[in-house]
Parts: C-alpha cells; sequence; structure tokens
C-alpha cells in the first residue's frame, strides 16, 4: 500500500519541472491528485491546457488517479476553484502542494510595479489563494498537510529578484505562521527551498551568473553547489518529490512549520531566522558603541554580500578610493 | 551633541507614533533632513489624521533639526514616489528609506478574508518597493543610500493569527536581502530590523490570545514580558531608534544584507535561513527510508503548535496517556 493512499492532494504548478514530479510520485504512492497548470510561460504570458493533461494522461496511463485543472493561482477565485474542483471529484482535500510561479527578474532600480505585483500575485498571494479555503475543510477534518515552496532567493538573498524574493521569503513566513494556526486541528505546514535545473531556471543567464561572481556578489543560484556536493549535484527535478511526499504522508504528523532545502539526494532542515549573535546594553545605544559592536561582535567574520566596487567612493570607508584600471 | 547625518536626507514611514516617531526624532537630533510621512490612519489601517506626522515635524523643528511632514500612504506606488519627490524638492537629495509605517488585521487563516490579506501586504510589503524603487533610482545614481526595512518576529519566527502580517513581513527581509546584492556594489546598503517594544499596535494583541496561546502549547512571537523583567522596562519605542540611525551612518558603510533583531537595549544578527542539519544519499531517496531518518535529523527540534493529545490522529503512535 502507498504512503498517500486514500488522500486528495491538490499540487499547483504541476504541469511542469518540480511539480510535475510531485504529480507523478504522489500517484504512484495512491494518491488521487488534482494536477493544477494553466502551462503559462514562465513570465506569466500565454497559457496552454497541454501540460496539466499531459501529467494526468501519464498519471492514469501508470494506473493512477488523477484530474487537471487549468485555473490561475492568482486569484482567489482561482484557488477556491481547485479545492472545489477536489472536493467535487474526490470528495475531500488532504493535501496542498503550493509548487506554482513566475519569474520577472529586474534589477530593483528598474523594476516596474507590474513585474512587482505579477510576480507577488503569483507566489505570495497564489499561496494565500489555495491554503485559506482548504484550510476551512482541513480544520473541519482535523487532518491536513500543506507544503509551500520558498526559495533561497529570500532566505538569502539573490540578484535581480527583489520581487521574487520578497515572495520566497514572505511564503516562509506564511509557513511558519500557517503552521502555528492550524497545528493542533492535525494540520501541519511546511516549506520547501528547492534546488533543480528546470525551464525556470534555465532563465539565468550564465553571464549573469559570470557577472555576479565577478563583482563579488554572493548570489542565491551559484552553480557551487553542483562543484561542490555530488548529492545536490543530482539536479533532476524528480529529486525534490520525496521529501514532499514524505511530508504529505501521516508519518509525518509532527514536522511542522519547518523549512527544508531539498536539492538531489541532499535534505536540509534550514535555521530559523532567529537571533544568533547578541549585544546587551541596559540603556540607549550611543551610534559608536554600535559601531563596535556591530563590526566587531555581531558581523565578526561575516560578510558584506554586495561590497561596494573599488572605484566607488564610499563615506566611511577608510581607505581610499582606487581608479578604475 | 554630533551630528552623524548632518546633510543626509532620510524619509521615515509611518512616523508620526510609535518606533517610527523615536527614528525620526532621533535622525532630527542627530543632523538629518527628516521626511515625516504618516497619514496618521488607525492600526488597521482605516480612518486618517495629519496630526501626527506634523506633531513630530514641528517637535524636530523645535528642537533645532529640520523635517517636513508627509501624509501619502504608503500602499500606493503614486505615494512612495511623493514622499521621494518632497525629499528632493525639500532638500535635494535622498540618503535613506526606513519603512517603518504598517497596520494590522489579525485573523486565524481559517477566517482571513481577502480583503484582510490584501490590505496588510500592500501597506507593508509593497510599500517596501513602493518607496525603495523610486529611491533606489536615485541613490545609485549618486552612490549612496541606506535603506532599512522593518521586519518582525512573526514572519521571521512565526506567530499564530498573523498570516497576512506574518508572510509581508518576511517578505520584507527577503527583499531586503535581494536590494543589498542588488544595490551594494554601488555604495547602497539594505538592511531589516526586527524590532521589539510596547507601541499602539502591540496593544491591540489582547492579553486573552497570549494566554490562550501560552495554554494550548502554541510558540508565538511576542509573548508575555512580565513587568518585572529588565527587559519589559526597556520596552519604549525609543531603544530601537539608535540601531536604525546608525544603519544610516556612512560608519556603517559595509553593513549590509542582515537582519537585526533591537529590543530595549538588546540588538541581535539573526542566523541566515542556511542548511543546519543535512542527511544525504547519492540518488533517489526512498519514502522508507525518509522515515527513519528524517526524525533523526529533526531531533530535539519542537513541533511550534502539537497537535491535542486527545485528537486522533493517523501516523502518530498511539500512547499509554491516549488510551486511557
Amino acid at each position: 500500500m502507498g504512503a498517500l493512499e486514500g488522500k486528495v492532494a491538490l499540487i499547483t504548478g504541476s504541469g511542469r519541472g518540480i511539480g510535475r514530479g510531485m504529480a507523478l510520485l504522489f500517484a504512484k504512492e495512491g494518491a488521487r491528485v488534482v494536477v493544477n497548470d494553466p502551462g503559462v510561460n514562465v513570465d506569466g504570458s500565454g497559457g496552454d491546457a497541454g501540460p496539466a493533461q499531459q501529467v494526468v494522461d501519464e498519471i492514469k496511463k501508470a494506473g493512477g488517479e488523477a484530474t487537471a485543472n487549468t485555473e490561475s493561482v492568482a486569484t482567489a477565485a482561482g484557488g477556491e476553484a481547485m479545492v472545489k474542483q477536489a472536493v467535487d471529484t474526490y470528495g475531500r482535500i488532504d493535501i496542498v502542494v503550493n509548487t506554482a510561479g513566475i519569474l520577472r527578474d529586474r534589477m530593483i532600480f528598474n523594476m516596474s510595479q507590474q513585474e512587482w505585483d505579477d510576480v507577488i500575485a503569483v507566489h505570495l498571494k497564489g499561496h494565500y489563494n489555495t491554503i485559506k479555503p482548504a484550510s476551512v475543510l482541513m480544520r473541519q477534518q482535523r487532518y491536513g498537510r500543506i507544503i509551500n515552496f520558498s526559495s533561497t532567493s529570500g532566505t538569502l538573498g539573490n540578484t535581480g529578484q527583489a520581487n521574487y524574493g520578497a515572495a520566497k521569503a514572505g511564503i516562509a513566513g506564511l509557513t511558519r505562521v500557517i503552521a502555528r494556526d492550524l497545528g493542533r486541528y492535525g494540520v501541519t505546514c511546511n516549506g520547501i527551498l528547492p534546488g533543480a535545473s528546470t525551464r525556470m531556471t534555465q532563465t539565468v543567464p550564465d553571464s549573469a551568473r559570470q557577472l555576479r561572481q565577478a563583482a563579488g556578489v554572493q548570489g542565491a543560484a551559484s552553480a557551487a553547489p553542483v562543484q561542490q556536493s555530488a548529492y545536490a549535484g543530482l539536479r533532476e527535478p524528480e529529486y525534490v518529490a520525496p521529501m514532499v511526499a514524505y511530508l504529505a504522508s501521516d508519518e509525518a504528523w509532527d514536522l511542522n512549520g519547518w523549512l527544508f532545502n531539498v536539492s538531489g539526494g541532499a535534505i536540509s532542515v534550514a535555521h530559523h531566522p532567529t537571533p544568533m549573535r547578541t549585544v546587551f546594553k541596559p540603556g540607549l545605544w550611543e551610534l559608536d558603541e554600535l559601531d563596535d559592536a556591530v563590526h566587531n561582535v555581531l558581523l565578526r567574520g561575516l560578510d558584506n554580500p554586495a561590497p561596494p566596487r573599488d572605484d566607488v567612493e564610499v563615506a566611511g570607508r577608510d581607505v581610499p578610493a582606487k581608479p578604475l584600471a | 551633541m554630533a551630528t552623524p547625518l548632518e546633510g543626509r536626507t532620510v524619509l521615515i514611514t509611518g512616523s508620526g507614533r510609535g518606533i517610527g516617531r523615536e527614528v525620526a526624532l532621533l535622525a532630527g537630533r542627530l543632523g538629518a533632513n527628516v521626511i515625516v510621512n504618516d497619514p496618521g490612519v488607525n492600526v488597521d489601517g482605516t480612518g486618517g489624521d495629519q496630526g501626527p506626522a506634523a506633531d513630530v515635524a514641528r517637535e524636530i523643528v523645535g528642537a533645532g533639526g529640520i523635517a517636513s511632514a508627509n501624509f501619502d500612504s504608503v500602499a500606493s506606488a503614486e505615494g512612495g514616489e511623493n514622499m521621494i519627490k518632497q525629499a528632493i524638492d525639500a532638500y535635494g537629495r535622498i540618503d535613506g528609506v526606513v519603512h517603518v509605517a504598517g497596520i494590522l488585521r489579525d485573523r486565524m487563516i481559517f477566517n482571513m478574508s481577502e480583503q484582510e490579506w490584501d490590505d496588510v501586504v500592500a501597506v507593508h510589503l509593497t510599500g517596501f518597493f513602493n518607496v525603495v524603487k523610486p529611491a533606489s533610482v536615485l541613490m545609485r545614481q549618486q552612490r549612496f543610500g541606506r535603506i532599512v526595512g522593518f521586519s518582525s518576529a512573526s514572519g521571521l519566527v512565526g506567530n499564530t493569527g498573523q498570516a497576512n502580517y506574518g508572510a509581508a513581513k518576511a517578505g520584507i527581509a527577503g527583499m531586503a536581502r535581494c536590494v543589498a546584492r542588488d544595490l551594494g556594489r554601488y555604495g547602497v546598503t539594505a538592511n531589516a530590523i526586527g524590532p521589539g517594544a510596547a507601541t499602539r499596535m502591540t496593544q491591540t494583541v489582547p492579553d486573552a490570545a497570549r494566554q490562550m496561546r501560552s495554554r494550548a502549547g502554541v510558540q508565538g512571537a511576542g509573548g508575555p514580558a512580565t513587568p518585572e523583567s529588565i527587559v519589559n522596562r526597556l520596552r519604549e519605542p525609543r531603544y530601537v531608534a539608535p540601531m536604525v540611525c546608525y544603519l544610516l551612518s556612512d560608519q556603517a558603510w559595509d553593513v549590509n544584507g542582515k537582519v537585526f533583531n533591537v529590543a530595549g537595549g538588546v540588538v541581535s544578527v539573526s542566523w541566515d535561513e542556511t542548511p543546519d542539519r543535512t542527511i544525504a544519499k547519492a540518488g533517489m531517496w526512498e519514502l522508507d527510508e525518509l522515515q527513519a531518518l528524517v526524525p533523526q535529523m529533526m531531533a530535539g527540534l519542537r513541533n511550534p503548535a502539537p497537535p491535542p493529545p486527545d485528537l486522533d490522529l493517523p501516523g502518530r503512535p498511539v500512547t499509554q496517556e491516549a488510551t486511557a
């Protein structure tokens, strides 16, 4: 018997990439799956019912149960329709996996309101749009699994992704709150920080990675893990699926409110952004005291992720600015 | 008094009251030209009153400082642009942006309306974008700038009834980390503060809610601070201001992309959300392998809101207490 036998799962953005890998594994483990994907391009434009239907066909061919949904997660109506389809088709909703996402990368000083709004709508509000209606039912049935997709672009930071990073870090925060809202009702909520080569990561040009590296800017989507770790070097999106399926299973009843890095065969639980180093004064700090405490205690050994270029004259920097070669 | 912010122009959103007000007053004392922004709304975002921002600007000027009031809402792109424009028109430049403005619409997720979600995300998270975007264009050109976002333990750690607020606040930390990387090379820094202080906003959390959380074993941020504790005596919002003004100063040129917790006399730098404990396999995991190994990886880490013992829960081993 599969680990998800009898469960009904909604997986957003499961027409391709990581979402697809999870839909296939969930079905193999016995879940009935609502395969949601409007089949848009990475930037959110277009639309194609093909990808979701193809995954459904693949699941059915292997003897599983699935139904396709092509709503957009960016609207409350879309999220409600997905949960409704699960209930109408299979009588319940046990698992919601929020994978759907788009990219509109741009440096902050060039980012348009539209680029900000669209990315926040699909990722962050998209999570609210499915979780809200599902949470009502999960609370009533005293059972549920919610698995969200965050990203190191937000939890660590990345250039050109103020919209995406804000949304993804917001999803991490949302995950921690939902875990506390619903834990007592037998519902868990966790987040995944995935690593995989998909259509989405292909949009990050190699030239951008090289530019970041040359500028000394630490990026989240660096190619470093591939060289560093044979485990994380397995970049196929299917490798993300087992941990998510485990979190969706009954056995994971007590795992709640965590973020897991999942990339290839490597699985980590991430630090919460709780205090790491602390200074205390029983009174008001002076700025000079803070300068000392910040540099010599709090940030000792920690890098500036994007130091000012050598040719920038920086007020406060002791060394004189060097002219460009 | 030394004036390390002399000649700098800083915008402080939500500075008519609470923490923002203290940051504005200190920045004014430290020599900055201050745009005191506050539409003077209620904690839930309703209403409007030009009094608070005007009073703070007047107080700064009365103490010999330089300030002007702004009453725009940070929730719209035009509002954010107006604030930056006012800085340029009044003082010729913009050097610092501190986004303190915020509202609350607490509700458990299963009862939270779309409006409650949208309004909170608009003020906090999109509000941060609305001021940072236009400021970043100028900061990049002038090769100097300081951006400080206000995050919260509600998002960084998690708190019940605040899915909207926690998501927005964690998002602000994420945006600060990204903007730090976009702008660092241009002499601009971006950081975030997770503040702790007793203000009008925290008064909206009823004691009953704190007690309920505590009884249910739910770990929450913003828990009770006993009146006797030294930390509680240091709960005045003015204790948050020095660290914010330090981040605005030239001295902090290399402090970038970090999240600081500031409450009373306590200043902490937060962990980055890097991997803490890891299991690895050179291949595809099987579910029964994860069933065996994940609990080991998670040993000692507590479920922040465990299900009650009397709840019939598939997967949970049946204990003697539950069957008794």
